[in-house]
Parts: structure tokens; sequence; C-alpha cells
């Protein structure tokens, strides 16, 4: 027997047979939300509990295997993307239980979808950081992303939601990282995109459900009035708990779809939800009304406040109907760069002939540029991400950061090089080189050093 | 890959939001057994186990945010078996199931068939359609809904055969529109209800003119009784495709019956049609999840308007109603 078959069997000794993925099928775990870059991994392994996982991955490091830890697969940075085809990607979604809820915690396994945490809370309490996949994408994932989502502007990203981690790290050792004054260990876990190690269970915290919820729509025929609207909202002391752009090219590819809501054909669009307690809500509502109006937009207080955020969640697939593709950043700007960035994406559009649709956290300065492309016309694909490239570079010289919650995975590791200087990315090797010596885990992620095969895979890790 | 075919795969854009909305996803975990696995081994043209797990429950569509019918595209690659083609061509004639369910697979099913009930008023002017499973294994329904329909008055017609439905969730397509092509034909100039929720879902969505049971009362104005009960209501998947099972609540609500809620009413029984015939591993687990949702009620009768779904309350334990059997 050689030397992969050998492996395979121990792995099915371990999960049972139907838990290890071979042959063609493997093929299905080839890419994730980022449908750019499609390889293959070596397989697949889908440990059924904690103990499982622990065995799997002692065994993989034992073996010196490169290992990607997948959860739902919804990652828009291609994070859990086999680049090298030698990769074993061990799937946590199997490990999606509640051991325990207490206070203001629950703690869950990695596998659990972030919708499932509040379902499995008090009715008084929720899980706050959702990210538009909330539906689907699991824990660990949120984690290793450090997802972000629509009440980032008033909750924090999934960063402020962790009260601990107990991972396994590369070399074996499985450990449990407590809340610290000194070095908070558990922080270097949230957004590492498995680059250090595997999540195998988080403690969550859990906010408790406001009193009151309000939504008030902005409608603007002007983009930059819809970008100063939002400073004059924070300068009017209002810090809503979501604030969300959506443009004219995001509203018509919603309408496309099946999340339609009968948005009017304009510029922009502002929701804001304002949540707390009511005498609050009531002041900041018209506060917020009056930011709006004083930027020449217009006010709408909607009967059924869940069509536009249905729609809002659903902007992303819905681009589906543009074209089967999209590349999307979530670069953060600062606020006050709003109007200007916004103004700069629609000439890049424009020079690049490429279809933006901009639909993001505005609170928060969380851009999300959705550039589409046809995966059958490799021209449209380069066009795409050179319109990326120059966005990016815009948004880093004037002081924005590469990625906000989406991860860098295989996308955006060439921003990462022009965030930090050679120094700073020194530093960052070698953190990741002293827990992952022989960098088996999530290889060519974040800081590259692979060769691209593919010629998207080129177009990616290469400037023009 | 044809026309159509290709289309609906390409509007796929991997985003995983149906995910949790696929029952054998949710048992399993795996990608393999997702609808966003069998999507993409269907545009990889690689054979995938997926494609056979496939419950076609349809929740799929409602989760999609880029519009994929799923359905135009597992039930173009997917084909029976000869079991399977044998049991389609069996449910295209009721009247011999009783025959032919026996040995093991009277053991898989937790109810005993029964010959269908035959009847015809002169000058019929409504036929009653029970569809093939409920006609064999819920006669009593069967017979309390015609008793119902000749106390207002009807003359009605009980037509015991097929819609197709199963035909086309194996990839029987021909075979399933020449059912509906007949049906067409028996059904010219009638009223139609049917009181198998799933099956009234598919014949609306090809085009006949048929009223779901509850449907039916709702939209006559229908008499209905006032019952001292406390109920959960499962909402069978292809009525919920089409909105339906708003009628069998506002049925419940006139009658007086006190409705308590499950965890995700819609979510997929276990059955799959004659699923849990054929991949019974996957489908006790889905059953479980279920039983577990629908026990969050705090009650154990569920009034399921769609017969699959109530063999498979059968096989949990609980106590599964039609609405007919309320009358």
């Amino acid at each position: 027997m050689n030397q992969s078959l050998l492996m395979l069997k121990k792995l099915k000794e371990i999960v049972g047979d139907k838990w290890v993925i071979t042959g063609e099928e493997r093929r299905l775990y080839g890419f994730d939300g980022l449908t750019a870059v499609k390889k293959e991994p070596e397989a697949v392994v889908l440990p059924g509990n904690e103990e499982e996982a622990i065995k799997v991955l002692r065994f993989l490091i034992s073996e010196k295997k490169k290992i990607i830890i997948r959860g739902s697969g919804t990652s828009l940075s291609g994070a859990t993307v086999p680049v090298e085809g030698d990769e074993i990607i061990v799937s946590l979604t199997r490990l999606n239980h509640v051991y325990s809820q207490k206070g203001l915690e629950i703690e869950v396994g990695p596998g659990i979808a972030n919708a499932i945490v509040t379902k499995n809370s008090p009715p008084h309490l929720f899980y706050a950081p959702d990210p538009a996949s909330y539906q689907v994408s699991s824990i660990g994932g949120n984690i290793s992303h450090d997802s972000g989502g629509i009440h980032v502007v008033k909750y924090g990203p999934t960063f402020n939601s962790i009260i601990s981690v107990r991972v396994l790290l590369p070399n074996g050792e499985v450990e449990e990282f407590y809340p610290s004054p000194y070095f908070n260990l558990t922080s270097i876990f949230i957004g590492a995109e498995g680059t250090l190690g595997a999540v195998l269970r988080a403690r969550l915290r859990l906010f408790p459900k406001p009193q009151k919820k309000k939504t008030v729509i902005g409608v603007f025929n002007s983009i930059r009035d819809s970008a100063n609207a939002i400073i004059s909202i924070f300068q009017n002391g209002v810090i809503p708990s979501g604030l969300e752009l959506m443009d004219r090219n995001a509203i018509r590819a919603i309408e496309k779809s099946r999340y339609r809501a009968g948005l009017p054909d304009v510029e922009a669009i502002l929701l804001i939800e304002l949540d707390g307690e009511e005498t609050q809500v009531l002041e900041e509502e018209s506060r917020v009304k009056r930011a709006i109006t004083e930027n020449e937009g217009e006010v709408i207080i909607p009967n059924e406040d869940s069509r536009f955020w249905n729609a809002r969640r659903g902007a992303f697939p819905a681009m589906g109907t543009i074209a089967p593709a999209y590349v999307t950043l979530d670069c953060n700007v600062l606020r006050s760069d709003l109007p200007d960035v916004l103004e700069r994406i629609s000439q890049i559009a424009k020079k690049h002939n490429v279809y933006i649709a901009n639909v993001f956290h505005a609170g928060d300065g969380n851009l999300h540029p959705l550039i589409s492309y046809n995966p059958e016309d490799f021209d449209s694909f380069v066009r795409a991400v050179r319109a990326s490239d120059e966005i990016e570079k815009f948004v880093i010289e004037r002081g924005g950061v590469p990625s906000g919650e989406h991860g860098i995975g295989i996308e955006k590791i060439k921003y990462l090089g022009i965030y930090y200087n050679e120094k700073e990315i020194e530093v960052l090797r070698r953190v990741k080189a002293s827990f992952d010596p022989y960098n088996l885990f999530n290889p060519c992620k974040m800081f590259g050093g692979c060769k691209g095969e593919s010629r998207e895979e080129r177009v990616l890790w290469e400037w023009d | 890959m044809g026309m159509g075919l290709e289309e609906e795969v390409l509007k796929c854009v991997h985003c995983g939001f149906c995910l949790e909305a696929c029952p054998t996803y949710v048992v399993t975990r795996s990608e393999v057994h997702s609808p966003r696995g069998r999507i993409t081994a269907v545009k990889l043209a690689i054979p995938s186990e997926g494609i056979e797990t496939c419950m076609y429950c349809r929740r799929c569509e409602l989760a999609c945010p880029s519009g994929v019918i799923y359905s135009e595209i597992i039930t173009r690659v997917r084909k029976p078996n000869v079991i399977q083609k044998a049991m389609l061509s069996l449910l295209e004639r009721p009247q011999l199931l009783p025959y032919f369910i026996r040995g093991e697979y009277a053991k898989k099913i937790p109810a005993k068939a029964e010959k269908p009930l035959e009847y015809r008023d002169k000058n019929e002017e409504l036929i009653l359609f029970p569809g093939c499973i409920t006609s064999v294994f819920f006669r009593n329904t069967v017979e309390k809904a015609l008793a119902y329909l000749k106390n207002l008055g009807y003359r009605v017609r009980v037509y015991n055969g097929c819609c197709g439905l199963a035909h086309k969730n194996s990839g029987e397509l021909n075979r399933s529109k020449e059912l509906i092509e007949k049906l067409k034909k028996e059904f010219e100039g009638k009223k139609v209800v049917s009181l198998s929720s799933n099956c009234s879902a598919h014949m609306k969505e090809n085009g006949l003119n048929v009223f779901d049971f509850p449907e039916f009362l709702i939209k006559f104005d229908l008499p209905l009784p006032k019952v001292e009960r406390k109920v959960t209501v499962h909402e069978p998947c292809h009525a919920n495709l089409l909105g339906l099972n708003k009628y069998t609540r506002e049925v419940l609500d006139r009658m007086n019956v006190t409705i308590s809620e499950s965890e995700e009413p819609s979510f997929e029984c276990g059955a799959g049609g004659d699923y849990f015939i054929f991949h019974e591993e996957i489908a006790e687990k889905v059953m479980t999840v279920k039983k577990e949702k629908t026990l969050k009620s705090g009650v154990n009768t569920v009034v399921s308007t769609n017969p699959s779904c109530s063999l498979a309350f059968l096989k949990m334990g609980l106590k599964p109603l039609h609405i007919a059997d309320l009358l």
C-alpha cells in the first residue's frame, strides 16, 4: 500500500469510511464562496466530534500533511481553497454542538451555524455578529475571519463577542485560552484564518435583546449626499445598530432577484437600524431623520422592516442575476472619506468597464464593492481584479485597511503586501512560524509564498 | 448539458445559503449531501452519491437568493433504479398497491395498505383526488372527506390515481408529464379537490386547476365544526413552496382548534415520498430532527395534509391528522 492509501486507511479508522471523501467527490470541496479559483484537495475528512477531530489532526500533523480547516465553506476570500492539491481538508461542520449556556455566555462547537447560536440562547439574549451569511456560516469560520456584519457598527465584529477558545495547535496540543489581563492569547486566533491551528470550541458572549428596534430609510439622488448624511448621523451623537448603504447598481441587482422589495430606483438608499431603550430610540430617530433631510435625502419609515433588511442580506447572492460571478472587496475607510472613495470607485468602474455594485456596512466604513465578471470570459475576470487592485490601492493610500471582515485568504495576499511594510510582514511571519514551524496549517493563505498554477491565481497574486 | 439545465447551474454563485435549509445537509453536514454540492457535481460533471440522496423537498429553492430552480437541475440528472421504476408504475395503479406492499416493504411502512375507496355519483361535478398514497394508507381520511362533501350536496367521484410528482422526483420527466396530461383530460370541466397537499402543489405547478382540500374549504367558505383540540401544524414542503399551508392554518383557526407552534414547521418530515424506503439511514436521521422540532410544540398531534409526511409522523410515534379527519 502506498503512503497516501495508508493515510486514508488510518483516517477512515478514526472517523468511519463514509466520512473520508476521496475520488472525484473531493472536488466538491475545491472552492468556497470565492469561486474564481477552483482547485482540489487530496482528501476531505469530516470528524464526527471533538475527540475524532483531535485524533485526525494529530495524525495529519504527525504525517506532516498540509491541513485546511473548513466550516460551511462560505469564505469570500478563498480561505479554505486548496491551492497545491496535496492539502487535506478537515471539515468541522459536524462539531456543531452547544456545550453549555450560562448567564451571558454560550459554549459551542466550531461547526454550528451563526444563526443557530441565537436559536439556542434564552429568548432575551442574542449573538450579535451577523455576517450576511449568518444563516449558514459557521462560528469557527466567523472566528477565523473575524467576521463582521450589519451589527458591527454598534456591537463590534466577532472579536468583541469571543470570550475564549479551545484550539488544537500545530504541535498537536489542545489548549484552552482564558481571558487574560496580560497577553490575551484568545485574540490571536480571531482572524487567523486557520493558519495557527484549529478552533475546537468557543465561548461566545451574548447581548441582551434591545427593548425596541426602529428602522429608518433614507433615499438619496446623489451618492455624495448619502455619504454626507452618514457622517452627520454620527456627528449628531447617534450610534445606530446598523447603517447600510445600497447604491443604484446594488438596488437593481436586488430588484431582479427573489429578494426584490420594491426598492426605489435611486442613487443611494441608507438603511438605518436603531435599537435600545424606547425614549433613546425615539430621540435617535429624530436626529437621524434630521441628518437625512439636511443632506437632501428623503425619509421613509417602512411598515415592514424585514422586507428591506432581507433585501440587504440577499444583495450579495443577488448579484447572480447580473453575472454568474463577482469579486468583492471589504476594505475599511474612515467614514469621512466615504464621499471621495465612492466617487473614485465609480470612476474606476468606468475605466475598467465593469459593473460595480456598492452595498456595504457604511456605519463602520466597511466597503463592499461587488465587481461582476463572467467566469467563461477570462478578460472580464482580469478587468474585475484590476479594478479591485485600484480600489484597494486608493483606500490603503488614504489610511484604510485592506480587509474588514472577509479575510485575506488567497484573494487579497498582494494587498497585505502594500498595507504592511516588509519589516511588519516579517514579524507576522515569525509569529506564524513560532506556532506552525512546518507551515502545515492553511499554507499559501494570507502570506502567499505559493506559486500560482492557474492564470486566475496569477492575476490575483500579481500586480498588473 | 442541455439548454436550461446549464442556465440553472450557472445561476448558482456557490454562496451556500441553501445549506441549512437542506434536510440531508442538516443531518450529514457534508457538502456531498447539500444542494450546493449537488449543483457543483453537475457543474463539474462528476458522479456523486449526493444526486441520489436528495429528498426533493425543494426547501433550497426558498433559501436561494439567486433564484436557482434546483428542481430543474436535480430531476434532469437522476434516474430511477429497477425497484424504484416498479414502485412508480405501482403508484399509478393504487388498486394494486396493497397486493405488493408486503414483506420487507410492509415492515418499513407504519400503516396498513388497504384497497382504495371507489365511489362515483351520477353526473359528478366534483372530483375528490386522494393521491396514490392517501388512497391506500389513509382510506379512512378519504371516507371522511367524501362523507363531508356528500353531506353538503356535492355529486362526487373519487379518482384514484397518481399526479406524477414521484416520477418527476425520480427523473422520469416524460412519464410525469404524461400523467399530468391524463389528469387534465379526466379533470376537464370539474372542480377537483386533492387530499394530498404536495400533489396539489405539483398539479398546480403543472397548470392543473385543482384545490388543496383546506384551500377548498376556505375559498368556498364551507361550514366547519368547532373542535376543542390542541395540535401542531406540519407544513408539507411542496405545498409550502406555493404558500398553500396558510389555508390549513385558517381552517384550524375557524374551527377554534388551538395551534401550538413547533420549531420550523416547514422542515422536511423525513419521508421524502418513498425516500424513506430506499435511504433509510438518512431518512431516520431527518425524522429524528423533525421529531425534536415537532415536540417543541408540546403536543404530539400533528396536522399533516400530505400522506408521506403522515407516514413519517407515524414512524416517529406521533399522531398525524388530516384536516378531513377533524370534520
